[in-house]
């Protein structure tokens, strides 16, 4: 067969019949194509990576060592804490999932990548953002507001890299071929657009045209509850969706789960983010319809969680040889866990006691980390192979990065947990001073900082080995790296 | 099939995207992976339309029983519509139902710094701390009481016939206002079946001015010479006076509208 039948707009290739039919073909040119923009994405989230790591390792162990480094202004509490967070917000989680994003793009469009320098520009634009933010954000210029600290010139850098990408990624939408849009399209084009919704709308107004009073705070945590879904959770599902079936080589389970799965994430997730200010200064109705529509969330956890375990089902023990397949099912789990600590967490009777604690941050732990880290991690194991023509070099290696990794996410998010309870419990008594009750949470912060100490070396083994790969010193072989080789030569592909 | 070497000098030889060369030796990933994903075409299965009706159910039900009715002033989820916006009264209204008695307060103020020492009960621990329930500085004047609770009380005491006195009271002074000790002791006055005059900021202002040049706690000496009397300037105790403004007006019923 010949390439250009398929229609691909490219030379045609000197191989023809050997490489086998013209989907590999298609593949293999439609992977080349996006090899410089997902690995510069990559390779930036992954530096942004680990500086978050020691930002939050320093934030960890200044929780029970305030006196740490205290007299240097840049290193304070205030400003590292933000730092951490924006860095991994915007440095590693958007970067990375933007990359996994770009790739699946192209793959599901089924052409070549197009005006590939709107996402060299992107990704070079996000980096002086992300890059001018925390320095803005060390210096003192922080806005104050959650995951929307920096200050407005890396704001603005950071909206015009995004508007790059989003159109690129609009672009590529009506370049594709074929009829069928895969569920993972609806996702992406879905985040596409939220994200610069949820942008404009934050920045608009807190700082643009400010709105009066404690509605600003209201503003800024509907921002940030929707970042997290609308934007890491709409990309982390649309990948699990991908990676899931196409690694066990299955059929999605069903059509009609994924279609209403889809549209009421879309519509029950923007309408939460009030409950984490339960007992503010806010009608109670406000509230109470942001709990209505975390209940509400229920649906789509049910229904994408019972799609993709129905897609698994009596494919489970490939996760003992799949990387990806392993923390991508980690991952897509964890949206479950996720989305239920989410419900306890808001009802009123729970939220009495653990709101404003270290329960909320155990929380956003949950879903940037949990799922949404976990998820992308899996997918770039699948990914980089395919854009440097090497498989990746130690099995040990990424079993070390899993285990670091669910052990030490599991951990905090246990220590967080566990420590905001008994930390809100100790504030609803009124005979304890409030000094006592950030007492009570202090052994859990320290086994906070235990867990932060497993993330840490599983970020430093992944960007090893990344590194390693960059380089062009994985593997040679048409073996995929399995997690147990010998066992899985019977298993099949990957 | 694709055993033939790829080239190792592939990266960073300043190859880009839309790159021939490479693509022509299909990369061994891409030939053994498996065919893109397509999408199955199960239906619904009816326990999960039971999970999607009884989240449905809850949710509106959360969302009847916490609205607050829908108002926009209302802070409270239980629903009372603030009356402040009903009695035509402008903003202080709303202020009035917010505001509690003094005996309300007192309870707060109360279990905040007392309670941990004289109980919930008001009975203290034996030996140790007195009961404030039936106790006849509790019940008497209150200047006697106003002393021990301003300045703190040190040594032993007797109090309905039992000898206390191994620990020591805090003087409150220079911690709660005058506002706020007249409200406890006009909690404390009034609970746990003790039935004395209530006590005003104005009156233990004047107390605390008269020991202003005393500087520590006292003895039960001491507060037994004083006499036992409640503190003049009060004007509150004994019926006819007309509540101080601010004061003891609201008793917590909303105002008729």
């Amino acid at each position: 067969m010949n390439a250009t039948a398929t229609g691909i707009p490219l030379k045609e290739p000197a191989v023809s019949a050997v490489a086998g039919d013209t989907e590999q073909l298609e593949r293999a040119y439609i992977d080349a194509s996006t090899r410089v923009p997902v690995l510069m994405f990559y390779a930036s989230a992954m530096a942004w990576l680990i500086l978050g790591t020691l930002l939050a390792g320093f934030v960890s162990f200044k929780l029970h060592e305030p006196d740490l480094l205290s007299n240097i202004s840049f290193l304070t509490w205030g400003r590292v804490r933000p730092a951490h967070m924006n860095v991994m917000v915007y440095g590693w989680a958007s970067m990375a999932g933007i990359g996994t994003a770009i790739w699946l793009m192209a793959r599901l469009c089924r052409t070549v990548l197009r005006y590939p320098l709107l996402l060299v520009a992107g990704a070079c634009l996000w980096n002086l953002g992300v890059f001018l933010g925390i320095g803005g954000i060390l210096l003192g210029d922080s806005t104050g507001y959650q995951w929307l600290e920096f200050p407005r010139y890396a704001a603005i850098i950071l909206f015009v890299a995004y508007t790059l990408v989003a159109s690129w990624a609009v672009l590529m939408f009506r370049y594709r071929r074929g009829e069928q849009i895969y569920i993972t399209q609806w996702y992406l084009l879905g985040a596409s657009l939220w994200f610069p919704w949820l942008y404009a709308a934050g920045q608009l107004m807190l700082f643009a045209v400010p709105v009066q009073g404690v509605l600003q705070t209201a503003v800024g945590w509907w921002y940030a509850n929707n970042l997290l879904f609308l934007w890491f959770g709409a990309i982390a599902l649309g990948t699990a969706y991908y990676m899931i079936p196409k690694v066990i080589g299955r059929p999605v389970y069903s059509y009609h789960l994924a279609t209403i799965g889809f549209w009421t994430y879309a519509l029950f997730s923007s309408w939460t983010g009030m409950q984490r200010l339960i007992d503010g200064p806010f009608p109670a109705w406000m509230i109470t319809a942001s709990i209505a529509a975390t209940i509400l969330t229920m649906i789509p956890v049910a229904t994408v969680g019972l799609n993709h375990h129905m897609t698994m089902q009596g494919y489970f023990p490939l996760m003992r040889y799949s990387p990806t397949l392993r923390f991508t099912v980690f991952g897509a789990m964890s949206y479950t866990v996720f989305s239920v600590v989410g419900l306890l967490i808001s009802l009123r009777s729970v939220a009495s006691y653990v709101n404003f604690t270290q329960a909320s941050v155990a929380y956003s732990h949950l879903g940037l980390y949990a799922f949404f880290t976990m998820v992308i991690f899996g997918s770039m194991y699948y990914i980089v192979p395919r854009l440097v023509g090497r498989e990746w070099r130690y099995a040990s290696l990424i079993k070390l990065h899993f285990w670091a990794s669910a052990y030490g996410i599991g951990l905090m998010t246990l220590m967080l947990l566990v420590g905001g309870f008994s930390q809100g419990s100790s504030m609803e008594n009124p005979t304890l001073a409030f000094s006592e009750s950030v007492e009570t949470v202090l052994p859990y912060l320290r086994g906070r900082s235990l867990a932060g100490i497993l993330l840490t070396a599983s970020h430093f083994i992944f960007a090893y080995h990344f590194g390693l790969m960059l380089l062009g010193l994985g593997r040679t072989s048409t073996v995929p790296t399995f997690l147990n080789p010998v066992e899985a030569e019977t298993s099949g592909g990957h | 099939m694709n055993d033939e070497p790829k080239s190792p000098a592939r990266i960073g030889q300043g190859m880009d995207y839309g790159e021939q060369a490479d693509v022509q030796q299909v990369h061994a990933a891409v030939q053994r992976e498996k065919r893109e994903p397509r999408v199955g075409a199960e239906p619904l299965s009816i326990w999960l339309i039971a999970i999607y009706g009884l989240a449905i159910f809850f949710a509106g039900a959360y969302l009847g029983r916490y609205s607050g009715n829908f108002s926009s002033g209302g802070l409270d989820p239980m629903g009372a519509p603030p009356p402040a916006k009903k009695a035509a009264g402008g903003p202080a209204g709303g202020e009035q139902v917010a505001e509690l008695s003094p005996r309300d307060r007192g309870k707060k103020i109360f279990a905040a710094n007392c309670q941990t020492c004289h109980q919930a009960t008001g009975q203290g621990v034996p030996g140790q701390y007195p009961p404030l329930a039936g106790s006849e500085f509790t019940n008497g004047g209150s200047r006697r009481m106003g002393m021990i609770v301003l300045k703190g009380l040190q040594g032993p005491v007797k109090v309905k016939g039992q000898q206390y006195g191994t620990a020591v009271m805090q003087p409150w002074d220079k911690t709660l206002t005058d506002q706020k000790i007249a409200d406890v002791m006009t909690y404390e006055r009034s609970d746990w079946g003790n039935s004395a005059s209530p006590v005003t900021a104005e009156q233990v202002a004047a107390l605390r001015k008269e020991l202003a040049s005393h500087p520590e706690s006292f003895t039960e000496h001491d507060i037994l010479a004083a006499p036992d009397e409640d503190i003049p300037g009060g004007g509150a105790p004994a019926g006819g006076a007309p509540p101080k403004p601010g004061e003891a007006a609201k008793p917590g019923q909303p105002p008729k509208p």
